[in-house]
């Protein structure tokens, strides 16, 4: 028997790292507005498998899908009148923004606790608990206003010192969260977290609802990071907190006070978390009294929200999947661009691939659209930039798609100085080119890239060893540069700062090195003006594109499935769903 | 029935040769040679054998022959079993699936049955220091957690540079180590109490080797749970390799093996509108599993000195 | 025999430091660490060592060890990186949802496998016999899931007999017996599962240890005196088929605590396996190695249970 459990126990790894993968990584990542940088999660495999899966090609297949029939509605649904049911994977129950990890504790987050600024769908900011913010002509010193009708949902009010509460509490030398609030430069930051000081000196409380933040340094995420920060009660989670020591505050994760739109009335691990209405939420009280998010799995989410068991579901992208959901007719369908891409590394300081020909030649000469189009459908895009095509930086212009080409990828190589040899297998130096590949297992990119990557890669002369491993340990070989190729998937931020392409930057994973693209994202971090900041990144990702450090696979989507009686949603791959939950109604 | 004199001539024979002494082993390979559903299994499981590794050769196919357009076909005259998710041929795919997973389902339960069945009886025969030893590392085997071990030895491998296609030998390896325990305690339980009967203090007047004790008078009488134990142990083994592959101690994804592609259909969908995908990988697992357990019951009754007729 | 369970209980402390210790060692080797696997978009080197440091992960390992090993003697498992609780209350906030689904597949399929395997044997190579036979090796052919989903698509999709998965309906305030029957009703199917799953195994079992038994000496005898064949069955031949029966029931003791991991996962049952699994997969380690002792320790105690229950079941047997 407990051999069955064992082995059992490796099964399962399989969907673990599913769920694993998801929590801590690509979601988090695309969602995190406080965040500076921009991501690489990688989430790889396991979960792409867990959302989805999806295509490219047709523009017609992604976006928005109505419901068509809205009188086919399931009665169970129609019987839920002053409530919806949300589907998620189960969130941790870590229920405060400054330490939730996973992006389903996030979606809990977003209806309790708003902070001074929020994401648009175009992935900007625009206020919210802050009615007005002013920044001073050398961009060091932000004020923000709290809006006055801003109270938490136990009727007291926001106020300044709430934030700067949140701020300690970031600052603090016990603080173990998401976010990296030392990088937010904010003055006498450094020296509340060592303990020298009991204050933080470059925040000031004007008044009730005022606050100045001075920082020593300014980029084109400060106002984004200290924008992000929500205020936390004070009074509510204040009592037992000392400096140096956070974990009074982490006591009330399972029971979250903010001054959200709705506030949780219960929550029962694994199972759900119940909401309801947070009457006097500023921005006038949701439409819909009470929130449910059940906790569903992928193998029968989708048969739920058919059964009207649930209102809206992320739902794994695919033929079968979306065809299921379109026959329903009372299910709007949701088919958004992933902020995130698939991609091969190279490792750039090993000699195969230090010449940028031979980078340039496994690009054209491995046929993507066929790897997209197997694993996807028509739900996922080649990609040729490493930026999502729905940002605000992205560009096509002067960018080579790199179409599969077998003989200019061949004459790259030739170029190169690796010549064919007797065997068929191309050589230089009287060394083989012989690549070793990693890949984590279960994930139909990966499925479907190894062997056309196997067969196109022949053809060139180049013998690929394929092998599947544990994701942290492909993780392992890359920090180590003990690797030829893997493939992963990296989140992006709303932001395209990013440090996966600059010089020893901190998510540089293939030791790609160009100082002009190391100047010009330092340029683009320092740019406050977004048209300027466009061309910055425009002009970088050209110079990315001709220097083919990593072969682009493809952007993917996500897809929701929402039940029609639902209406007045605002979503857009940078806002998710829960950002426009308060104003969205049940329909007659 | 239509003939009782010849089975009496066939019961005299017998009794006749019995008294010409046959040695137990040639006992054993009568009995089961007279065993019609042994036999049969026997004959299954050559077939499933011949099937997976000269079947591959007639086929019109190649393994990494994918085909986009092709993909999810439903069985038709040119493609017997239908095509997967990336258009390859089902029966190809079941047939050189068949080659990893029969060899690893035999040798890992074979590893795992000769380890434990030795260990076991050692340790219930010597009891005190022996079985205290052996059953405290049992212990230890048991609460480890297996899926960390798992992982490390894969990223070894890896760091090793041990190519892909050999990892094969260490998974079976790895199956039949981790398998051991159950057996050994199942066994060591069962000699605890033969070892108390009165054919052993016979033994023990005789004055024989405990070697001989053990293997030649102990373990036949352990043989049927070992046999319950193997088979379980089979399909045990054959699930389990497609799981240890992701952790890169198995095959490479596009090589095949049943465990593999019964995990691929792991939706309501594919289960409802492809049933082609996972019942060819699903009826070679239960025709193997089957075959071997009829073997198993026919070695079981040819061993098993309890039975004195037949 | 209380001096045999003393001396056991005295060795399970040398086993369990032995555990710890490889347990520990394989939680250095595992590839990544908490800070890499959970995969934080911004984190930069300095931050991670901050937390490093602040978690104790930049300590040399034996000096981690002995923190660790220290404060689980006080009954201290630390700190869950990743839920940032207890790992004692992140054990009980979900070990007993596997428990109580565990605890009824034990009952069940032990009740089952027992008159299953016993009347299999008893009319061994009759038609009931093969088609339990057949029905066993079909179930062990498919994983588990694949069991799962059918269960699902048949009782809960087509038929809508039971709830899709879960523990409790969404939404249900319900106490006391209305609960009771709620959970109730989420957990036949699971349970009816995991039972078919785990009955085919032991019946295997239970019907080669009786078709030992009945052919020996003793049962002929009994039988020749004219004893019914239910009292000649039950009352001396099961006993002595029990023998294998009673180390499998020591294997269950953890198995009660430990999760079924890909069911609870087709069931959505809010248990501990998916818990420990995603504390395997981002390196929480406290939580991990918490669990991995605890369940250590149920499967120590497991077999000393069955070790005793050899002497209870079979007096020939001299325990020492």
């Amino acid at each position: 028997m407990k051999k069955r459990l064992s082995l059992m126990l490796v099964t399962l790894m399989a969907f673990g790292s599913i769920l694993a993968a998801c929590g801590g990584g690509e979601e988090a990542a695309s969602t995190d507005t406080t965040t500076p940088t921009e991501t690489a999660t990688d989430t790889t495999t396991p979960d792409e498998t867990a959302t989805e899966e999806t295509g490219t090609d047709s523009e017609s297949a992604i976006g928005f899908t109505e419901a068509t029939d809205v009188a086919t509605n399931n009665d169970v649904a129609l019987a839920r009148t002053d409530s919806a049911i949300i589907g998620t994977v189960a969130p941790q129950g870590v229920f405060n923004p400054l330490f939730h990890q996973t992006s389903y504790d996030y979606y809990v987050d977003y209806l309790v606790f708003p902070s001074l600024t929020k994401v648009k769908t175009d992935g900007t900011y625009e206020n919210d608990l802050a009615d007005d913010i002013k920044i001073s002509d050398d961009n060091k010193t932000y004020t923000f206003h709290i809006r006055d009708d801003a109270n938490y949902s136990d009727g007291t009010p926001v106020t300044a010192s709430d934030y700067l509460f949140a701020l300690k509490i970031y600052l603090d030398s016990s603080y173990d969260g998401q976010a990296d609030p030392l990088s937010w430069n904010i003055v006498g930051g450094k020296e509340y977290n060592e303990g020298t000081a009991t204050d933080i000196s470059g925040v000031k409380v004007i008044d009730d609802k005022t606050v100045e933040v001075t920082v020593s340094d300014y980029d084109a995420m400060t106002q984004v990071n200290l924008g992000g920060v929500t205020p936390l009660s004070e009074a509510y989670y204040g009592k037992d907190y000392k400096q140096g020591d956070v974990s009074s505050i982490k006591a009330f994760n399972g029971k979250p006070m903010g001054a959200g739109p709705y506030k949780v009335t219960k929550y029962t691990a694994g199972q759900e978390v119940d909401f309801e209405a947070n009457e006097g939420y500023y921005d006038g009280a949701p439409k819909i009294p009470k929130l449910i998010y059940k906790v569903t799995t992928d193998t029968t989410n989708l048969a739920m929200l058919q059964a009207g068991e649930t209102d809206l579901d992320n739902i794994t992208v695919n033929e079968d999947n979306v065809e299921e959901l379109k026959a329903t007719g009372f299910l709007d369908v949701d088919i958004l661009k992933n902020n995130g891409y698939g991609y091969v590394a190279m490792n750039n300081n090993n000699p195969l691939f230090s010449d940028v020909k031979v980078r340039q030649a496994l690009t054209y000469g491995l046929n993507r659209a066929e790897v997209v189009e197997a694993a996807y459908g028509p739900y996922a895009e080649v990609i040729n930039i490493p930026q999502s095509d729905v940002s605000w930086a992205y560009t096509d212009e002067n960018i080579d798609p790199y179409d599969y080409d077998v003989e200019k990828a061949k004459s790259l190589l030739d170029e190169a100085g690796w010549v064919e040899g007797a065997d068929g297998i191309r050589e230089k130096d009287g060394k083989k080119f012989e690549v070793n590949f990693s890949a984590t297992a279960d994930n139909p990119v990966v499925d479907a890239l190894i062997p056309i990557m196997t067969e196109n890669y022949e053809q060139l002369g180049i013998k690929l060893v394929v092998e599947t491993l544990d994701f942290n340990a492909i993780m392992e070989k890359k920090d180590k540069g003990d690797y030829d190729m893997f493939f992963a998937a990296w989140g992006l931020t709303p932001d395209p700062d990013s440090t996966v392409y600059i010089t020893d930057g901190a998510q540089n994973n293939s030791g790609y090195s160009n100082p002009e693209v190391d100047a010009l994202y330092a340029k683009g971090k320092k740019e406050l003006d977004i048209n300027e900041r466009k061309k910055i990144y425009a002009e970088a990702y050209q110079k990315i594109n001709a220097d083919a450090p990593e072969i682009l696979m493809y952007q993917r989507t996500n897809m929701l499935a929402i039940n029609g009686r639902l209406d007045g949603w605002d979503i857009s791959p940078y806002k998710d769903f829960p950002l426009s939950l308060h104003q969205v109604e049940i329909a007659e | 029935m239509e003939q009782p004199s010849l089975n009496r001539t066939e019961q005299l024979q017998e009794q006749l040769k019995i008294v010409k002494v046959e040695s137990p082993w040639r006992i054993a390979i009568r009995r089961f040679a007279k065993n019609r559903l042994a036999l049969i299994g026997l004959i299954i499981l050559f077939l499933m054998f011949v099937l997976c590794f000269l079947g591959p050769v007639f086929s019109p196919y190649e393994l990494n022959q994918t085909s986009v357009k092709n993909k999810n076909l439903a069985p038709s005259a040119e493609y017997w079993l239908g095509t997967d998710k990336l258009g390859r041929d089902v029966l190809l795919r079941v047939m050189l699936a068949g080659r990893i997973s029969l060899t690893v389902g035999l040798v890992a339960t074979a590893i795992s049955v000769v380890i434990g069945a030795t260990l076991g009886a050692v340790a219930g025969f010597y009891r005190r220091f022996a079985d205290t030893l052996i059953m405290r590392i049992a212990d230890i085997f048991l609460a480890l957690p297996t899926l960390p071990i798992l992982i490390t030895l894969g990223a070894i491998l890896s760091d090793l540079k041990i190519e892909p296609s050999k990892r094969i030998y260490f998974l079976m390896l790895i199956i039949g180590i981790l398998g051991w325990v159950g057996l050994a305690r199942l066994v060591r339980s069962q000699i605890l109490t033969l070892r108390e009967q009165e054919f052993m203090q016979a033994t023990e007047a005789l004055g024989l080797r405990d070697s001989r004790k053990i293997f030649r008078h102990l373990m036949p009488n352990t043989i049927p749970i070992i046999i319950v134990s193997a088979t379980l142990g089979v399909a045990g083994a054959i699930l389990t390799e497609s799981a240890l592959s992701f952790l890169g101690l198995g095959v490479v994804p596009p090589t095949p093996s049943w465990g593999n592609m019964i995990n691929a259909a792991n939706n309501l969908i594919d289960f409802r509108k492809r049933p082609w995908i996972w019942i060819p990988p699903g009826v070679c697992i239960l025709v193997t599993v089957t075959a071997i357990n009829l073997i198993g019951d026919g070695l079981r009754d040819a061993l098993d000195p309890k039975m004195k007729s037949r | 025999m209380s001096q045999y369970i003393i001396r056991r209980l005295l060795q399970m402390i040398p086993t369990l430091i032995g555990i710890s210790i490889i347990v520990f060692a394989i939680s250095q080797m595992v590839p990544g660490d908490y800070i890499t696997a959970s995969q934080n978009p911004n984190m930069t080197a300095e931050r991670a060592d901050q937390l490093r440091a602040l978690y104790g992960l930049d300590l040399p390992p034996v000096q981690q060890y002995f923190i660790w090993a220290k404060n689980m003697l006080v009954g201290n498992l630390g700190d869950s990186f990743q839920h940032k609780m207890p790992v004692t209350e992140v054990i009980n906030t979900y070990v007993w949802n596997s428990f109580v689904i565990a605890f009824a597949t034990l009952i069940l399929s032990w009740v089952i496998a027992a008159f299953v395997g016993v009347f299999s044997a008893q009319f061994q190579y009759s038609f009931f016999d093969k088609v339990v036979t057949l029905l066993v090796f079909l179930l062990m052919s498919l994983p588990s899931f694949f069991i799962g989903l059918l269960a699902i698509k048949y009782f809960a999709l087509d038929t809508k007999l039971l709830p899709t998965g879960g523990m409790t309906t969404a939404g249900l305030n319900a106490s006391g017996f209305e609960y009771l029957k709620d959970v109730g009703l989420h957990m036949i199917m699971p349970v009816a599962v995991m039972t078919t799953l785990s009955v085919g195994g032991l019946t295997r079992y239970f019907r080669t240890g009786m078709l030992e038994v009945i052919r020996q000496d003793y049962i002929r005898t009994a039988r020749a005196k004219g004893l019914k064949e239910r009292t000649v069955i039950f009352k001396h031949a099961f006993r002595n088929a029990l023998l294998p029966a009673i180390t499998l029931l020591g294997f269950e003791l953890p198995g009660l605590f430990g999760g079924a991991m890909i069911l609870e996962r087709v069931f959505n049952w809010p248990g501990i396996g998916q818990i420990y699994l995603a504390s395997l997969n981002l390196r929480d380690y406290p939580l991990m190695l918490g669990f991995t002792m605890f369940l250590a320790v149920l499967t120590l105690l497991g077999n000393l249970i069955s070790d005793i229950l050899y002497g209870v079941a079979d007096p020939r047997i001299r325990l020492k």
